[in-house]
């Protein structure tokens, strides 16, 4: 019993964390209709800007503050983010779906390669930002860093929903995800508010990077928590921000279940498996999610 | 001053021209309204007017388009709302998955003078005394009538100098459309706001105008102030359904007859 409830208590902290990275799929999603399959990638690159900006600099002698670092690694995010919307995607938009989703293929692969000539192949560490360690909570034991990333997640989450239900510049991001025609004719920049929606995306998957990395090794296989928070963001919806989480929190959980039973029995397969059968399943019976936008078909 | 079209082409993807040379007059405070069949060039006349040909690679490719002494053909979309062009789009382009509140809010999303925005938003609701009932609701839920109130509900938020309307009756019951009209002749009148109306629906259209055009095939063929629309011959047989003889036309004469019309533009 001990065990199970440890068990359900990791999954929901791990796959808030997925929800935190499905997050900057939704945005992105929500203004531009584009699934960016390289948002790994994308988080990859976050991290290894934050390992430059904090030990990069470090080793070459100059010493940052860990603050300084961070705000370097946002401005320098904000800059990858537009640079991607602006040379790869919005030369796109209005294409088929189908070359949208080759590019974005194309961009993992040539991501990947860059990361690899610019910081090339090797591990490193990852600034620890948040406490290690865990927390005793009677029988439990809670991971202090997942604890602080699943609290921010769930601020955020309450924070981007005020925002796009609340705000000005939400509401306009809202009309744009919505319909560009129509946004246009309201007056909203439709290449603003995307170019904002990019913006938001990487910086999110960075936070994602900071609590899932924090005290532990950048590598570039990293990159594969970008396909696991795929069937997240599906499965909560994908104009969805507050579904995100919660279907985080129900993949995390059934992949820390598997993990726990399954797992021994099957060589390991069942953990990873799991978030791409629900995604298959997600597909085939509610291709909207779980709180995703329906379209709304009057009779 | 007001807007003026003088000559406006108009063509699609470089090759499909769908206004021919269209002058059309709207005057500051007056409603006009644009009648035509389906395929007449009504839609384009006020997608190059609003300058939102550009999604379908449409352009002006000869004319002016003149917004109170300023030449907005072809000119961003953004740009000509701001100089107080709104245009509400056919086929009632409500954010399905917003709420009345916020479709509502997002009208006046470029204002900044925040009390003059919640005083419209007292006329709005003095014009349209059910939306107050329905803020909360999802909007794409609305029934087709409430969804058109909200549409101009959410274009008079901006505030517009000159409101466009494309085919607002479009889908509604009789009655509703006569109620409606008479919703956007109040509004015309009683704000003094400039309207410019696309109707296929030419009776109750008519009845509210100050001026009317029609067109055809991309041109203007007719023009004149409501009494001449109603008197007119071709208007009262092609749109308003009336019968000149006592005997019922045969469909092939009127179709013979209009194709004749055609070449008068």
């Amino acid at each position: 019993m001990i065990k199970l409830l440890q068990v359900l208590i990791d999954g929901t902290l791990v796959g808030l964390v997925y929800g935190l990275v499905a997050i900057s799929f939704v945005v992105i999603y929500r203004a531009s209709k584009i699934v960016n399959l390289s948002q790994g990638e994308v988080l990859v690159f976050g991290a290894l800007f934050l390992w430059t900006f904090t030990f990069g600099v470090k080793a070459l002698g100059y010493d940052m503050p860990l603050w300084l670092g961070l705000l370097v690694t946002m401005v320098a995010c904000v800059g990858f983010g537009l640079l991607l919307e602006r040379f790869v995607f919005r030369p796109l938009i209005g294409q088929p779906a189908f070359a949208i989703f080759m590019a974005s293929i194309a961009l993992l692969v040539m991501l990947r390669g860059t990361a690899q000539l610019v910081w090339t192949a090797e591990t490193r560490p990852f600034p620890a930002f948040l406490p290690g360690g865990a927390l005793q909570l009677g029988p439990f034991m809670v991971s202090t860093k997942l604890l602080i990333g699943a609290l921010f997640t769930i601020a955020l989450t309450a924070g981007l929903h005020l925002f796009f239900t609340r705000s000005r510049r939400g509401l306009r991001l809202a009309a744009v995800a919505e319909d560009h025609n129509t946004a246009l004719s309201l007056g909203v920049s439709v290449r603003g508010a995307i170019a904002v929606a990019w913006i938001l995306g990487t910086v999110v998957a960075t936070f994602g990077a900071i609590v899932f990395l924090s005290g532990r090794i950048v590598s570039l296989e990293v990159a594969s928590i970008g396909f696991k928070a795929l069937p997240v963001a599906l499965l909560g919806g994908l104009e969805s921000i507050r579904g995100a989480p919660l279907a985080g929190i129900l993949i995390g959980v059934g992949e820390a279940v598997a993990m726990a039973y399954l797992d021994p029995v099957t060589n390991g397969v069942a953990s990873n498996v799991l978030p791409f059968a629900v995604m298959i399943g997600v597909l085939l019976l509610r291709p909207q999610g779980l709180f995703g936008w329906k379209k709304i078909e009057r009779l | 001053m007001g807007l003026t079209l003088t000559n406006v082409d108009v063509v699609y993807g470089g090759v499909i021209q769908v206004l021919r040379s269209a002058n059309i007059e709207v005057p500051d405070g007056k409603m006009v309204v644009l009648l035509g069949s389906n395929g007449a060039g009504k839609t384009t006349t006020l997608r190059a007017i609003s300058g939102l040909l550009h999604a379908d690679l449409g352009e002006v490719t000869a004319g002016e388009i003149q917004f109170n002494g300023k030449n907005i053909a072809n000119g961003d979309p953004i740009g000509i709302f701001d100089l107080g062009i709104v245009q509400v789009l056919e086929g009632r382009k409500v954010l399905e998955h917003l709420t009345v509140e916020q479709n509502l809010r997002i009208g006046a999303h470029r204002r900044s003078d925040l009390r003059a925005v919640k005083h419209d938003l007292e006329k709005v609701y003095n014009y349209f005394p059910r939306l107050p009932d329905l803020l909360p609701r999802t909007a794409g839920y609305l029934s087709g009538g409430e969804m058109q109130m909200l549409l101009i509900g959410r274009a008079l938020m901006a505030a517009p100098k000159l409101l466009i309307l494309d085919e607002p009756s479009m889908g509604l019951a009789p009655m509703l459309v006569e109620q409606l009209f008479e919703v956007i002749g109040r509004i015309n009148r009683e704000e003094g706001m400039t309207v410019l109306l696309v109707e296929q629906n030419a009776r109750a259209a008519i009845r509210q105008c100050d001026y009317g055009y029609v067109m055809d095939g991309g041109r203007i063929v007719l023009h004149g102030t409501r009494e001449q629309l109603e008197q007119n011959q071709d208007v009262q047989e092609f749109y308003l359904g009336l019968s000149i003889g006592e005997e019922r036309r045969n469909f092939r004469d009127v179709k013979h007859y209009r194709r004749r019309k055609r070449w008068l533009g």
